[in-house]
């Protein structure tokens, strides 16, 4: 229950920066995912959370307080590891106590909390077990429950469902969600799988070489992104991006499948983006000035299609179109691009967003 | 199948051969404990694998007990070089393992003392005699030879290189983020080492110490440089077993070797569980 804020916070580990002048503002009860590719700084901005690294400079508040200073155990927030770290030498009964435990917290309490959160997390029947004797989703389980029983000012999550099976992690990203909301704390996750990060977060960081690229809902991030790396990396099939190619008084785009002379392109404008699902396939007509295109593959995945298309005869980049259902299209045909005009995202020369 | 079965029996073969070999010696020495000085160096037809008349005289002998089948007469039993090995090895594998292990973790886990680990191997890189001589110099200086102190210090000194080299690879090896859990679940650091790292190091501890406690048992160079009458441990009380009349006691030092065996052994298993058992299996995901 605590606002979390960063406040131009850098640390290096030797030559490398891991978080470069980071600064944002988490808020209470929210459930905040911070979302970039390995190395890009996510666990480092956890540690320093946690108070178990301390920042080179830059000041951490939590509620209001200013936390820089204080240790990991003064500063009462859960966390689930990315390998979980359960003590080996433990059954997962005293794992999950252990916090209780150490808090000196009397016992009937400590029961009524560990049935509690064993109960949300269904693990009752594995108490007595040590974590070698657990199965991987068990154990992920075990490690939420040590973090839960806890009443802490906010819970992190290091990637804590990585290792689940697909259709596991579907139904505890969804758990997890419910039990946020049930218990109404704030709960920072960090986790590298997009997907993961746009059905549960409220709101999301996006990080890059221990940048804060851009902070905001996911619908924003997705409809709206600062850059074309923030782009590109949210949304599968990833966004299509079109080089502009200015021909005298003509533009096109991508290889010169999009014909823009129409369109209403900004000034400065040096790539334009169409996500796959604003990607159209047309047949091609002899109204069709542009060059033709043509389709290179076919995957259809039941509810939609996705079709990727490149230039005919000089095919340097595919470009991938979602299609609703199960259209009839054969690789190797010819077809012309199409798209709604409002669904353009346009980029600068340092690939940052032109508002419109 | 049939090639299989033919396989394995080779190696069973094999395998009893290369234990027929190891354990001869062991064998001997067990009988040869047992043996009246008449069988000691029986040769040709009078050599047997089992004694013909088996008798506890050896064991006797060693402790005082003469008997008028062994000529010479002790000028001290063999109880008291068993207190001086025991009190010693015990002592001096108890401070290596502690200012081993301390060192060990420290240095693990903090960004000091990068020197060190390789300060501490030099003691190691002379050859010991080297180093024996100058130790012996200061221990008279100090009071210190012919006591058990002097002598549990030195073990501790000789052997906290290996308990301090085998423990930090144990502690580099165990991942830190379950030190940090505990950090995090509200513990101090010198909690997280007693409640978590000491616990789940208790394989690791106990796999070092009867290593240490082996080199500290059958040490004879030390003790026979820095004893002289009262603390003389085993191994050197079993070389002084011998008679200008009879020579070598064959039998009695049979006997001592014997009881010599017993510490490791027990220590050995009692902490067999600990040898075998994985070290942070279960702690991480795979």
């Amino acid at each position: 229950m605590a606002s979390i804020v960063f406040e131009n916070v850098t640390k290096a580990f030797g030559d490398t920066l891991a978080v470069d002048n980071v600064s944002f503002e988490i808020k209470d009860n929210e459930f905040f995912c911070f979302f970039g590719p390995p190395l890009s700084g996510k666990t480092t901005i956890l540690r320093l959370m946690l108070g178990l690294d301390s920042p080179d400079s830059g000041d951490i508040y939590i509620d209001g307080q200013k936390v820089t200073q204080l240790g990991a155990a003064e500063r009462n927030m859960a966390m689930v590891f990315q390998n979980l770290a359960l003590f080996p030498h433990m059954t997962a009964l005293d794992n999950i106590r252990f916090p209780l435990v150490e808090r000196r917290i009397p016992e009937p309490q400590i029961r009524a909390k560990v049935e509690e959160a064993s109960d949300k997390l269904h693990i009752k029947h594995i108490l007595h077990k040590p974590p070698a004797q657990l199965s991987g989703g068990e154990r992920q389980r075990v490690a939420i429950a040590r973090a839960l029983v806890r009443d802490p000012v906010a819970y992190l999550m290091d990637d804590p469902i990585s290792a689940l099976d697909a259709r596991l992690r579907e139904e505890t990203r969804v758990e997890l969600k419910r039990i946020q909301r049930e218990i109404g704390h704030t709960l920072v996750y960090v986790t590298h799988d997009q997907e993961e990060a746009m059905s549960v977060a409220d709101r999301m960081a996006i990080l890059k070489d221990g940048h804060v690229e851009q902070i905001g809902t996911p619908i924003e991030i997705y409809d709206q992104p600062a850059n074309s790396y923030v782009a590109a990396l949210l949304g599968a099939p990833r966004i299509n991006l079109f080089n502009v190619e200015e021909h005298g008084k003509t533009w096109t785009a991508g290889d010169g499948l999009l014909d823009l002379q129409s369109e209403n392109v900004p000034l400065g404008t040096k790539r334009i983006g169409l996500r796959p699902e604003n990607l159209k396939i047309r047949d091609r007509s002899d109204k069709d000035l542009g060059e033709p295109a043509q389709v290179v593959s076919v995957e259809p995945l039941g509810g939609f299609t996705v079709v990727s298309v490149a230039r005919k005869d000089n095919a340097n980049e595919v470009f991938r179109a979602m299609l609703r259902g199960q259209p009839q299209i054969d690789v190797g045909t010819e077809v012309a691009l199409g798209w709604d005009p409002s669904s353009m995202l346009f980029f600068d020369e340092g690939d940052r967003a032109i508002s419109i | 199948m049939q090639r299989s079965v033919i396989f394995e029996l080779i190696r069973y073969c094999l395998v009893l051969i290369a234990l027929f070999f190891a354990m001869i010696p062991v064998f001997w020495m067990i009988s040869m404990a047992f043996k009246p000085i008449a069988e000691w160096t029986a040769s040709g037809a009078d050599l047997t694998w089992w004694p013909k008349a088996p008798t506890l005289d050896n064991f006797r002998f060693i402790f005082g007990q003469n008997t008028n089948a062994l000529i010479v007469e002790l000028e001290r039993t063999a109880g008291r070089a068993i207190l001086a090995s025991l009190l010693s090895s015990v002592i001096g594998t108890l401070i290596a393992m502690v200012v081993g292990t301390s060192a060990a973790y420290g240095l693990s886990r903090y960004n000091y003392g990068k020197n060190l680990p390789l300060a501490l191997i030099q003691l190691r890189l002379f050859p010991p005699l080297a180093v024996m001589i100058p130790v012996m110099i200061m221990w008279t200086f100090l009071n210190l030879v012919d006591t058990w102190w002097g002598l549990s210090l030195i073990y501790g000194i000789v052997t906290l290189p290996f308990s301090f080299w085998l423990m930090k690879t144990y502690f580099d090896e165990m991942p830190k983020e379950i030190e940090e859990a505990a950090l995090v679940e509200g513990c101090s650091r010198f909690r997280v080492f007693t409640r978590i790292t000491l616990p789940m190091m208790a394989g690791p501890l106990a796999s070092s110490a009867l290593l240490v406690f082996i080199l500290n048992w059958s040490d004879y160079l030390i003790a026979l440089m820095l004893t002289t009458r009262e603390w003389v441990t085993i191994p050197v009380y079993m070389a002084s077993l011998s008679s200008s009349m009879t020579g070598q006691l064959y039998g009695a030092k049979a006997a001592l070797g014997l009881i010599a065996a017993i510490p490791p052994v027990i220590f050995g298993i009692a902490i067999q569980k600990h040898l075998v058992r994985g070290l942070t299996f279960g702690a991480l995901k795979q």
